[in-house]
């Protein structure tokens, strides 16, 4: 089933980087430390398999030095079904092997992926801002997937290889040296051409990679820009231009692949000049009578030699591939020592608020970048508090700080008088709903998915929350209604619909601080106003935040704080602000009187 | 499977493509003497003590495998060229046919993609195969049957047990793991789409404090892959021991009942030892061709996602038309009807004529048909009834270039390539100048960005336009479209990710530099349609109120609702008129 192993990529050996690789072998060790006597266990089936194999071959031999060239029928049939009971014996530990192997890895790799997910739920939201999400899940995935595959195959195979290979090479030595020279010899020839092709092979290689990047590019942008490509009667010059890519990849591809394809024949034919050196060296050596050498000790020289020229260059690709899954285990520990999020050591458990929150002089940088100066408000409980500005403001950013999301540099922001550091992280964020722009939803039904706002939340409460979101109406027209499974992020329902479920969500949470953050983009005209009678009613009797986009939030607004450039520069209510004739002002008739 | 190779080979290609597997059995016959010949060593030069004859059998082998390292090079190098050609004859086939595809509904872009990047190496991989494996095992297989048959016909029986119950017991281990493999890739999918849906909703699950409540479903779904993977692969556990009994068997039995005719003088050591060796061969070449079946299996699935792209080929040419491109710019839909499927149009019975000039605003709900109706316009889709003309000829009677020489749109979708700035603004103008660029830069408000980039024009856009915002996209992007100066733009909802004050400027260059000029502006702003001479209001397919501002507020239900939403409480009378 592991076709792909054999490709002409083996023969272009990465170089990998290990930063500390006892430290990693160590910590893997103590993945498996808990399953040592089943390892202890495997150690000794393979010894045993092992020099089964040695010993069975040897015993061939014998059997035609011994047996049927000295007549002894009877013994031969002795030694016959001793073997068969040996062989019997080899095979029903090689499965046992096999099997505890099996077990081991998948269950050592299932608990570093838990490990690995675990805290990645932990980890801070500047975590998730600065890392690509394509490379995390590539640890989670491909780099677990190394792990595991070391575990089952490359760590077993390079030790049932490093024990054949040194048990035939010892057996071999004690049978002839001469023969063992000759087999070594025909090794040696094999690595060093490998080695020599693999050398001229790896500029092409790396030339078709480059040549296989530009293709891929071209075929995705042409692929996805397929409407602009017709329109802009831009297929030929497309088309040319891809073709004239697809050859060189195909030259330098070409070149690499001819190259490499020679070795499969290359090492076929130093097997049969060995088999033929042998068979010719031990049937000269027999004539003139030198060393010691029986057709017997041919026969198991010959099938030794297919046990022998495979393992070593097995060991040799095995240890590459130990390497690449090393450094594969060193990206996983690496996600899984990332400093996760950590309440203040005092921080206390609080359940309730009044909803009065406080900024007070809170300024905020990412990294060195300042993004926040010296913000101050006050929001008494129930009270609607607009925030509007520009896109990059730094609107989304003051919201982010209420909820403890990121570490703030200077100031306080205060929910009742207390510190939002100084409180409990899960304790904060349940009393603080936050309705996101584009609020996610999982693969889930549109039951769970509103349900996440609180998980012990009753079918009853659920659909109460629709109803209250104006969801219920368009839920209750799917086929499967609540229990309509929602796939990749609710592809198949429009941007309002999704907002509207984010709404139910957190209508369900029932918690008495409220964010809003309305979408930018225009979401479908009629789901619109639902939206917006949705988020009205959500905003009763709580403290609610919006960072407003829309007229009729911003005019009946209790306070309106106007952002630009992460400071506020005007504040007051709808009327006053127009009144003052300045930015807000401004901005509101941007919107209407153009000419 | 087979026609998509023979179509896309020809030539010198398709030579190699024959060659590569007669020279494999160069090959194959060359390694099927090694242990015929070890035999006769043994046999006659030993028994008979004759120096002269193992020397000259030995170099017979040798030759036989320099020979077999010259077939077998030949037939790698013969089959790469071959599987190389093919494949990128298949891509660029491929490539083609997705590009002109015309028919609506087709795959989605991610599907084809994969279609033709990762099926197509899957293909190439086959090709390189039946060149060289498809050959080489069988052949080795039943080469090496023959051969020990002729070498040793006493001991041939074993072979005949042996076999049989191999490859019945490896069809049957394959058959049986293969829904355990899927069921494992099922389990494989669902863990990777819960990790991945925790990362891309990583501040929803903070903001609901999910953290746990992720975490228990991720366990669960784990605990399944854990489970899966170990079925599968115990169910295959079982292979290598068994093959390795039989093989072991079979090498025992040969040489006890060997042993036992070689005793009573029938046949030779060196028989038996040949028999053993062709023994050993012909399992390994079994293993191989069970290795094959299982590769070729999955290149079948390749294959008919493959075909399935070839299949969007369409045989209809299009008809001769007229290149000339009509002068005038007015539009005009009669009774125009389009659906993919019959029973649910997307457009229905759509009747509009907007003069030359003029401009039209269309407004509706998502998947109204709105981009639909512009998609037939530029002739994306021809399957509709009725009539479209521009500048009063039917579309239908125009070449495409004719169409496209009339009439520009800047999509919904932002879509930029990798490449210059410049390389994207004239992409539909290979012409363009500097002047002509900034002219339709300033229309669409990138001048302040693009001015500001270090390079400029020549500044580098990498793929999909990630080194830009979604608002500098759509800017660049209205810009690509305003270049070619087109009698007739199309603005389809281009302009929903900027914001609302560089939305109000870019319709206010708009106005300014095209009052005069046919433009259709497609959006869910009121205050984007709302000065247009006249307005459309789409919904489910149907025009159901046409007029002016004025007009719809009286008309339109749908749109007055609009109009409240988006505008609040009266302040529309304030609607400007567009001078023209």
């Amino acid at each position: 089933m592991d076709m792909h192993r054999h490709g002409p990529r083996n023969l272009h050996r990465e170089k990998v980087q290990l930063n500390n690789w006892q430290q990693t072998v160590t910590r893997v060790w103590h993945y498996l430390a808990t399953r040592k006597w089943q390892l202890v266990i495997v150690f000794l089936l393979t010894i045993v398999t092992t020099a089964v194999t040695i010993i069975g071959n040897r015993i061939n031999g014998i059997v035609i030095d011994q047996y049927i060239s000295k007549h002894r029928l009877q013994a031969l049939l002795i030694v016959c079904a001793a073997m068969i009971g040996m062989y019997l014996i080899a095979s029903v530990f090689t499965y046992f092997q096999n099997s505890i192997i099996i077990k081991v890895a998948q269950d050592t790799s299932a608990r570093i992926r838990h490990d690995v997910f675990a805290n990645l739920q932990r980890l801070p939201m500047t975590y998730f801002d600065t890392h690509d999400n394509g490379d995390v899940m590539s640890r989670l995935t491909n780099d677990v997937d190394n792990i595991n595959t070391a575990l089952m195959q490359t760590f077993v195979q390079l030790f049932t290889g490093v024990i054949s290979v040194l048990g035939m090479g010892l057996a071999m030595i004690i049978l002839s040296p001469l023969l063992t020279g000759i087999a070594l010899l025909s090794t040696l020839a094999t690595y060093l051409f490998s080695k020599a092709i693999a050398k001229l092979t790896q500029k092409a290689f790396m030339t078709q990679q480059a040549a296989l990047g530009s293709l891929n590019t071209q075929i995705e942008e042409s692929v996805s820009g397929k409407q602009l490509v017709q329109l802009f009667d831009h297929t030929t010059a497309t088309m040319t231009m891809f073709n004239e890519t697809n050859e060189t990849y195909t030259k330098a591809a070409f070149r690499a692949q001819a190259l490499s394809s020679i070795m499969g024949p290359f090492n076929n034919m130093t097997n049969n000049i060995a088999y033929l050196l042998i068979t010719a060296a031990g049937a000269i050596s027999i004539l003139t009578g030198h060393g010691g050498i029986t057709v017997g000790i041919i026969f198991t020289f010959l099938i030794y030699l297919r046990n022998f020229t495979g393992p070593i260059n097995n060991v040799l690709n095995l240890i590459n591939t130990l390497q690449l899954s090393l450094a594969s285990a060193e990206r996983v520990f690496e996600l899984i020592d990332e400093a996760p999020e950590q309440d203040a050591p005092a921080a206390v458990a609080v359940k309730q608020t009044t909803g009065n929150v406080t900024f007070e002089q809170v300024s905020f940088a990412y990294d060195t970048r300042p993004i926040l100066k010296d913000i101050n408000l006050v929001a008494k409980q129930g009270e609607v508090v607009a925030l509007v500005g520009p896109t990059g403001a730094g609107k989304t950013t003051i919201m982010n700080l209420l909820t403890n999301l990121y570490p703030l540099q200077h100031g306080r922001v205060l929910l009742d008088g207390r510190d939002v550091t100084t409180m409990r992280r899960q304790d904060l964020r349940r009393l603080v709903t936050v309705v996101q722009q584009e609020s996610f939803l999982f693969t889930l039904t549109i039951r769970e998915n509103i349900r996440l706002g609180r998980p012990d939340a009753s079918d009853a409460e659920v659909e109460l929350a629709a109803q209250r979101a104006n969801a219920d109406v368009f839920i209750k027209q799917l086929p499967a209604g609540y229990d309509t499974l929602l796939s990749e992020n609710a592809h198949s329902l429009s941007q309002g619909q999704r907002q509207l479920l984010s709404i139910a969500r957190a209508f369900i949470t029932g918690a008495p601080v409220l964010v809003l953050d309305e979408a930018t983009a225009s979401i479908d005209s009629n789901t619109e106003a639902d939206v917006q009678t949705a988020m009205t009613a959500l905003m009763q009797d709580k403290t609610s935040f919006v960072i407003a986009h829309r007229l009729s939030t911003i005019q009946s607004a209790d306070q309106i704080l106007v952002i630009n450039d992460g400071r506020v520069i005007e504040r007051g209510t709808h009327q006053s602000l127009l009144a003052e004739n300045g930015f807000y002002a401004e901005l509101y008739n941007s919107q209407f009187d153009q000419a | 499977m087979f026609r998509i190779v023979m179509q896309h080979i020809h030539g010198k290609t398709r030579i190699c493509f024959f060659l590569a597997p007669l020279i494999m059995l160069g090959e194959v016959f060359c390694d099927l003497q090694q242990p015929t010949l070890m035999s006769n060593i043994i046999d006659h030069g030993l028994a008979k003590g004759d120096m002269h004859f193992v020397i000259q059998e030995a170099l017979w082998m040798l030759m036989f495998a320099v020979l077999g390292l010259i077939f077998g090079a030949t037939c790698g190098t013969l089959g790469s060229y071959a599987s190389l050609k093919m494949g990128e004859a298949l891509r660029s086939h491929m490539l083609t046919v997705a590009l002109v595809d015309r028919q609506p509904g087709g795959l989605e872009p991610a599907t084809l993609i994969t279609r033709i990047t990762n099926d197509v190496t899957q293909m190439q991989n086959l090709v390189m195969m039946i060149t060289r494996g498809m050959v080489r095992a069988p052949m080795l297989l039943l080469g090496g049957v023959v051969m020990s048959v002729i070498v040793c016909p006493d001991l041939a029986p074993i072979l005949f047990v042996i076999m049989p119950i191999l490859v019945i017991f490896m069809l049957w281990i394959v058959r049986r793991s293969i829904p355990l493999y899927t069921k494992m890739q099922q389990a494989v999918d669902t863990v990777n789409r819960v990790m991945r849906e925790n990362l891309q909703g990583a501040k929803t699950i903070k903001a609901y404090v999910l953290e746990d409540h992720q975490l228990d479903q991720f366990n669960d779904e784990n605990a399944q892959l854990r489970q899966t993977s170990q079925r599968a692969a115990m169910a295959t556990v079982i292979l290598s021991p068994v093959i390795q009994l039989l093989l072991n068997l079979g090498v025992v039995v040969a040489l006890g009942y060997g042993g036992s005719l070689a005793i009573s003088q029938t046949i030779s050591d060196g028989q038996i030892i040949a028999f053993v060796n062709y023994m050993i061969q012909i399992t390994s070449a079994m293993i191989q061709t069970v290795n094959i079946i299982t590769a070729f299996s999955r290149a079948i699935t390749s294959a008919t996602r493959v075909q399935a792209v070839l299949d969007e080929e369409s045989a209809e040419q299009l008809p001769v038309v007229t290149t000339v491109v009509p002068t005038g710019s007015d539009v005009e839909f009669d009774d125009v009807t389009f659906g993919y499927q019959q029973s649910q149009p997307i457009l229905n019975h759509v009747s509009f004529k907007l003069p030359a000039g003029k401009w039209l605003g269309i407004i509706g709900p998502t998947g109204a048909g709105k981009s639909s109706l512009i998609n037939l316009l530029t002739r994306s889709f021809d399957q509709y009834t009725g009539t479209i003309k521009i500048g009063g000829t039917d579309i239908q009677e125009m070449s495409l270039a004719a169409v496209h020489q009339k009439i520009t749109v800047a999509l919904q979708d932002s879509l930029l390539f990798s490449g210059t700035v410049r390389s994207n603004l004239t992409y539909g103008a290979k012409a363009a100048t500097d002047v002509g660029l900034a002219a339709a830069n300033q229309v669409a408000v990138a001048d302040e960005f693009v001015d500001r980039l270090p390079a400029n024009y020549d500044a580098p856009v990498e793929q999909a336009g990630k080194n830009f915002s979604g608002g500098q996209r759509q800017r660049l992007n209205i810009s690509r479209a305003i270049v070619p100066k087109r009698d007739i733009l199309v603005m389809d909802d281009a302009t929903s990710a900027v914001d609302q004050t560089t939305n109000a400027e870019i319709k206010t260059r708009l106005e300014q530099t095209r009052s005069d000029q046919t433009t259709v502006i497609i959006s869910q702003r009121v205050t984007n349609v709302m000065d247009c001479d006249q307005i459309i209001v789409l919904e489910d397919g149907q025009i159901t109120a046409h007029g002016s501002h004025a007009e719809l507020l009286k008309q339109s239900d749908f749109y007055r609702q609009l109009v409240q939403t988006q505008l609040g409480g009266g302040r529309h009378g304030h609607a400007s008129t567009r001078t023209s």
